[in-house]
């Protein structure tokens, strides 16, 4: 762990195991708190750190214990960035469906990816579609 | 995560405490299926003790409300935290539930 002033960072590596989700963002929450983000940004945070780890996991890595999912997270200069990268063969994050149209509002599944897309202030993902960065500011 | 339900003359209401979420989903689920198992024709969940909700816990509820439907029943949601409402208005589920103030209002709303 990187500690300097406000500034926080680290790289985690965890197994495709759903019970690291929150450990992941309990750790997160836990750096920011001390740091007196508003509840609002910490609730963003966790639901969209949550989202974005479980979909490495679970569609990435397909649950595969062996497959390992990258974790690198920043905390500097009043934002907050994360960086997740699972072992797949990534997916193109433009061909998810809108969950809000009328033919997908009743569907179950859909709607981590278009929260995080709303609650964070830029998702990047790579060209393969396996590696995710979010940012957002810490007001 | 904690679940009660109270019948008020014929009116479910659920308090759900804690988390609706990918870890309470399936005791949530199960809960309801007991509930709806008896066709019950409203129901009003309270959430005035949920602290989270995921997009899991979203398809949780939406799968509710589609089972109710599915013998007429009627689902209202109170007493939701600003933050967790907002979950419903970005992704438009606020069109497909019934969302009031408290449960006083969702009660007097059913009858």
């Amino acid at each position: 762990m990187n500690q300097r002033n406000d500034i926080a960072e680290e790289k985690i590596t965890i197994p495709s195991e759903i019970r690291y989700v929150r450990e992941i963002s309990s750790k997160i929450i836990k750096e920011l708190g001390s740091r007196n983000v508003g509840e609002s940004a910490l609730f963003d945070i966790k639901l969209c750190v949550e989202e974005i780890v479980r979909n490495a996991i679970q569609h990435g890595n397909l649950s595969d214990k062996r497959s390992r999912v990258r974790i690198h997270y920043r905390i500097k200069d009043g934002l907050f960035t994360i960086e997740v990268e699972d072992s797949g063969s990534g997916f193109n994050h433009n061909k998810v469906p809108d969950p809000t149209h009328k033919d997908n509002i009743f569907k179950g599944s859909g709607r981590g990816v278009y929260l995080v897309r709303r609650l964070m202030d830029k998702v990047e993902y790579s060209e393969k579609g396996n590696k995710v960065k979010l940012t957002k500011r810490l007001k | 995560m904690g679940l009660k339900t109270e019948d008020k003359n014929g009116l479910i209401v659920c308090y759900i405490d804690g988390e609706i979420d990918i870890n309470t989903a399936p005791e949530i689920k199960k809960h309801f299926e007991k509930v709806l198992s008896k066709k019950a024709p409203k129901i009003v969940i309270n959430f005035s003790k949920v602290t989270y909700v995921d997009s899991s816990g979203l398809a949780t509820l939406v799968e509710i409300l589609k089972s109710m439907r599915i013998y007429g029943g009627k689902m209202r949601l109170s007493n939701l935290s600003p933050k967790i409402k907002s979950l419903f208005e970005i992704t438009k589920l606020e069109k497909l539930f019934d969302i009031a103030a408290d449960e006083a209002q969702a009660i007097s709303d059913f009858i």
